[in-house]
């Protein structure tokens, strides 16, 4: 299935993997903090 | 609703449909139509993939949620961003650079054309009742706080939606639903600041947190491992991380958003967005019903939510005693709660405590008594807090945003989905099985017939929906006993090289048996239904491919 519409013609840049695995690990250290963040929070106003 | 409000909420509708009608121009050949010519910026897909998850029921059901269980359902979300990464890793790069239509195709090329037609049949099923129920939920509650009759709101919501999807597709569907989440987000902020400002001028929002959380409203970290609890650090950790593999990774509705996005980078980034907003996101929801909560502790609330189900019964001589007692009982909370905040110690806390079990037992009274009279066991209005509150607190013109605010959750979620249905429809069945040489032009049409069509079915199904409550068991049992399965036969086929057709396809057929056994003969919560249906689906498949030989499996794929 062809397209008749123009796409753009700015060239595709795809980032390295490396960066990517950085990004991932950035993700999940968040995630950590954000749940001891959430979890100091109850405490905080449960105690 | 006075004028401003209703202003607001035509202004919205007529936008949104206005917006979606006007994308029609870019979708003049197939893959405009359902894929945007793949060439949607990042935060617009990321936008839309927030949107479509966010259902209007998720905005009215969790505030309602949290008014009466506190801020558990939090934990659902925190297996989320390691599905995200999961997915950025695997299936984001291999569906992008697949070049496919719908995460259904790759399943052919991977297996064969069997076991593309029945997980796409499957997703169809049990989205297209899905999507009757999305507009269902709002619908019913709409009617009531608006005083419309169901039939009005149902196709104010869902043909409005089909609308816009059917003319303008996927670049329609992305772009309003970046419109709608800026509304849902406006709405939701202007809701906190009035809340808070209504509080009594003794009482901070750190008093008022102290109240809830002395209560266990704030508990957002439970460590017990326990299949039969429901919301729990693990089961979001672990079987929610399933759920969520499976919609966003192998759900046309989702994967449709990041094949629309520029790149395989600005997929991934797309989705990403969701791993570092959505638990953020649902806090600030949660935290909303937390305030609701607050709030009547210092405003008598109604005792029943529903206003239909307390004109039943609210006439009735055992219905006033039980309204005098529950006055009382809200008379004795709040100076619980003063006394508790004036001086905050233990005897004061313990007092404050003993006020809202009291309440509780109350209230739980009355709704006892409107299941004996009205003979419905399952009545529930926890879904109704949110919406009775903003109707009867909420000043003029903030009522409008909030009704919009609703309307755009469920339309984001309804238009992302029938875009789905008829991408579906159209790529795994018409042009797979019916019309493999068709033009652009024929695909277009098609796909816009599809989503009339499911749109049309969509709204007769929530017409059936609002009376039959055991229908939304059915069509949430079946999702449930689809994802896992679904998932388990993509890990099949992207992770398990020696994975054969037959295995996937009996792999599937079995996972879904082993979920409808789970669900029937054991107590686990529905969210472990997922790691069961994908741990069988795996297993099973693997174990049936090990009996399909190389050339057996040549002869099934030709």
């Amino acid at each position: 299935m062809g397209s008749h519409e123009t796409k753009s013609t700015e060239p595709v840049v795809e980032l390295p993997d490396e960066w990517w695995y950085k990004v991932y690990v950035a993700v999940i250290i968040t995630t950590v903090v954000v749940i001891s963040l959430l979890w100091a929070f109850s405490r905080y106003f449960s105690s | 609703m006075r004028f401003l409000d209703w202003a607001v909420v035509v202004v919205y509708l007529v936008y949104v449909i206005w917006d979606g009608i006007r994308m029609t121009k870019h979708s003049g050949s197939a893959e405009g139509y359902f894929l945007a010519n793949r060439s949607l910026p990042w935060w617009a897909v990321g936008l839309s993939v927030m949107a479509t998850q966010l259902s209007a029921i998720t905005l009215v059901g969790t505030t309602g949620q949290a008014y009466t269980d506190g801020m558990r359902f939090i934990q659902f979300y925190y297996g989320l961003p390691l599905a995200m990464v999961i997915l950025c890793i695997t299936v984001v790069p291999f569906f992008y650079r697949a070049n496919v239509y719908t995460a259904y195709e790759y399943l052919e090329r991977r297996f064969d054309a069997k076991t593309r037609s029945l997980t796409s049949f499957f997703f169809l099923m049990s989205r297209g009742l899905g999507v009757g129920v999305i507009i269902a939920a709002p619908s019913v509650i709409l009617s009531i706080v608006l005083g419309w009759s169901e039939v009005a709101t149902i196709f104010a919501i869902g043909i409005s939606t089909t609308f816009y999807t059917m003319v303008g597709g996927v670049q329609a569907v992305t772009w309003t639903d970046v419109k709608q989440m800026v509304v849902i987000f406006f709405g939701l902020g202007v809701v906190m600041f009035v809340i808070i400002s209504q509080f009594p001028a003794e009482v901070s929002v750190t008093d008022g947190l102290r109240l809830a959380g002395s209560l266990g409203k704030l508990e957002t970290v439970d460590l017990s491992f326990d299949l039969t609890e429901k919301y729990t650090l693990w089961s979001g950790v672990i079987a929610a991380l399933f759920l969520f593999l499976s919609y966003f990774g192998c759900d046309q509705s989702q994967v449709q958003r990041f094949l629309t996005a520029k790149s395989v980078s600005q997929g991934r980034t797309s989705i990403l967005m969701s791993a570092f907003l959505k638990i953020p996101m649902q806090f600030f929801i949660l935290l909303i019903g937390v305030l609701v909560f607050v709030f009547y502790q210092f405003v008598t609330p109604p005792m029943i939510f529903n206003p239909v189900e307390d004109a039943k019964v609210s006439q009735t001589a055992q219905y006033q005693t039980l309204q005098s007692g529950f006055n009382a009982a809200h008379e004795t909370r709040e100076k619980a709660a003063l006394a508790f905040i004036n001086d905050q110690n233990d005897q004061t806390r313990a007092a404050y405590v003993a006020a809202d079990k009291g309440f509780n037992e109350s209230r739980k009274g009355a709704v006892d008594y409107v299941k004996a009279s009205t003979s419905n066991s399952s009545f529930n209005d926890v879904n109704y807090v949110f919406p009775s509150f903003v109707v009867a607190y909420m000043p003029m013109g903030v009522i409008g945003l909030i009704i919009a605010a609703i309307f755009a959750a469920a339309m984001s979620s309804i238009s992302a989905e029938l875009n789905a249905l008829a991408t579906a429809t159209t790529i795994d069945f018409y042009k797979r099985h019916f019309k493999k040489d068709g033009t652009d032009r024929e695909y277009v049409r098609f796909g816009r017939i599809a989503t009339f069509i499911w749109g049309i079915f969509a709204c007769i199904v929530a017409m059936y929906a609002t009376n039959l409550g055991s229908l939304i068991e059915v069509v949430n049992k079946f999702g449930s006993f689809f994802y896992g399965s679904l998932l388990g036969v993509f890990v099949l086929a992207i992770g398990v090289k020696r994975a054969r057709s037959r295995g996937a396809f009996f792999g599937l057929l079995f996972g879904i048996a082993s979920v409808w056994v789970a669900s029937n003969y054991t107590n686990i919560e529905f969210l472990w239904f997922n790691v069961v249906g994908c741990v069988v689906t795996v297993v099973a498949g693997y174990l049936i491919s090990l009996t399909v030989s190389d050339a057996a499996q040549k002869g099934e794929g030709e």
